[in-house]
């Protein structure tokens, strides 16, 4: 199979290109089939452009891409050279430095935007990042599925970032956890942060192969910044083998602190994005 | 709709209409005024036969107890015709069908706000709500009643398989999945009262499906995702919220 690499400015370009989305949200539910008899629409009609335009940029040549370091005890990789203007997007920042999580890690190596290297400078390759991934998944927090989902979402534009982890920190104590399913970064309350035993517990076990949330999802934003990204769009809720019952999804609705959740089920290189939206029918007249 | 469904009430109470109750369906002959009102404001189906001066219809179970117990505008008699009452009705229907009162309580809820409830067999789940004549518009909701008595027998959309065919299938028939949760609180009173026992919570499930796309799969492009500029459910509940907040009745 011949390398297929990305040229990382194109993608970002492709990515902070916010008029490509057309999206009539008020549109009755339809579907279209001339795509594909296997796909359900809830609404909207949306454009073909932006994932025909990803497929061709991933034939381009690569340029330079950025540097970073894998650092085992923090499941992140610490970013060393930042090459393209994805670095706004990408990455929690840490008393200044930017790391990682090992989706973000792997989907830049993947499209040829990042090289990875050892503690000891030899290079990280991709085969074993794969295999990191596929390590127990609460060693990481984040399992093949869900990267597969986060992959998908990084192609279509949006901002991803693990849910409830702050996107930058100044006076943060890095620390370490094995028994986390990611490395507890934050030792200070952040303002507008979340409580620190609210993290622990959200990586804890309370949520290991329940329906739990993973990422937090923004719409693609050029001026997205770091220290103050908004709410996002959705979060992202990752499912386990059954729905989840109604308890269940307000339970997740409450500690998401009303962010819309979507629930994402992913089956046979299939996924499928469920919304489970509360609303009151109105009086007619 | 009140209206239309107001002189259906008032037509019904002045000629003293009988239901007659037989099986799950509940018998009634209409003059061609009310026959004109019934089809207007979707209540029952019309039987066809002989008779010409009048025009009989067929009541499911829920929209005969609407009738008789929530707008009172006909009486129900069993087969030896005495005429039965509100609590009589509902031992009745309760043994007649699964889950009856968590099905009637999601008609009648419904039905008050003034939307047009059918029976939603035909596309799999339980009724379909309409905002004006069926004739008029497409059906705006697939409706799927889960009460949090559903032990394992009678539990609904259990599996995922469940969500996808379901889903599937509105989406097929361009409905939107609409899903009432019933929930009981305390017991004691009787029907009709006790029907404000239950608590009836509105969500709406709503899906998008696409293959993940792989090196290998380039070749044939992928489907499309969701869409990007902004997350069509915020906007519905926005709107449902507004529109909450600026209610008309007629």
């Amino acid at each position: 199979m011949e390398a297929k690499t990305m040229d990382s400015d194109a993608f970002e370009r492709l990515s902070l290109c916010e008029g490509t989305y057309g999206c009539d949200s008020d549109s009755e539910g339809s579907v279209d089939d001339s795509v594909d008899d296997e796909l359900c629409y809830a609404s909207g009609d949306i454009p073909k452009l932006q994932f025909r335009l990803m497929v061709k940029l991933m034939f381009t040549v690569r340029k330079e891409a950025s540097k970073a370091r894998w650092i085992e005890e923090l499941r992140m990789a610490e970013v060393l050279e930042k090459k393209g203007k994805m670095w706004t997007t990408t990455g929690i920042v840490r008393n200044g430095k930017t790391y990682c999580s090992i989706e973000e890690s792997l989907y830049l190596a993947e499209i040829g935007a990042l090289d990875i290297f050892n503690g000891d400078d030899t290079t990280l390759p991709l085969s074993d990042m794969y295999g990191k991934l596929a390590e127990d998944k609460n060693r990481h927090g984040c399992s093949w599925e869900s990267f597969e989902v986060y992959r998908h979402l990084k192609f279509l534009g949006y901002i991803v970032g693990r849910h409830n982890v702050s996107w930058s920190i100044k006076n943060a104590n890095i620390k370490t956890d094995a028994q986390e399913g990611m490395a507890e970064l934050d030792n200070i309350r952040d303002r507008g942060s979340v409580d620190n035993s609210f993290i622990t517990e959200m990586f804890g076990n309370l949520y290991i192969g329940e329906t739990r949330p993973i990422f937090d999802v923004y719409p693609p934003n050029s001026k997205f910044r770091k220290s103050s990204p908004g709410n996002p769009s959705f979060v992202l809720c990752l499912t386990s083998g059954y729905p989840p019952s109604k308890q269940e999804i307000e339970d997740l609705e409450t500690r998401c602190n009303g962010s819309p959740l979507k629930f994402c089920i992913v089956e046979h290189g299939r996924v499928s994005f469920l919304s489970f939206s509360k609303v009151e029918l109105p009086v007619l007249p | 709709m009140s209206t239309i469904v107001s002189r259906l009430q008032s037509s019904l109470i002045e000629s003293n209409s009988q239901g007659l109750l037989s099986g799950c369906s509940v018998l009634l002959a209409a003059h061609p005024e009310q026959t004109e009102l019934f089809n207007h404001a979707c209540f029952g189906h019309p039987i066809i036969s002989a008779e010409k001066d009048k025009q009989w219809f067929q009541l499911s179970l829920e929209e005969a107890l609407y009738l008789c117990s929530v707008m009172k505008c006909i009486k129900v008699v069993g087969e030896n015709k005495c005429e039965k009452n509100d609590e009589e009705l509902w031992r009745y229907m309760t043994s007649k069908k699964v889950g009856f009162p968590f099905l009637f309580k999601a008609y009648s809820h419904l039905r008050m706000k003034n939307w047009v409830v059918r029976a939603g067999t035909q596309y799999g789940v339980d009724f379909v709500a309409y905002r004006h004549h069926p004739a008029l518009v497409h059906s705006e909701y697939a409706v799927l009643v889960l009460s949090d008595e559903d032990d394992n027998k009678n539990a609904r959309l259990k599996a995922w398989s469940d969500f996808h065919c379901t889903l599937r299938l509105c989406g097929s028939v361009a409905k939107t999945l609409l899903i009432l949760h019933i929930s009981k609180n305390g017991d004691g009173a009787i029907f009709p009262s006790s029907l404000e026992n239950y608590c009836v919570e509105e969500r709406i499930v709503t899906s998008c499906m696409w293959r993940i796309p792989s090196m290998a799969s380039v070749s044939n492009p992928p489907l499309e995702g969701l869409p990007v500029t902004s997350d069509p459910n915020l906007s519905q509940t926005m709107s449902e919220k507004e529109k909450k907040d600026t209610v008309r009745k007629k």
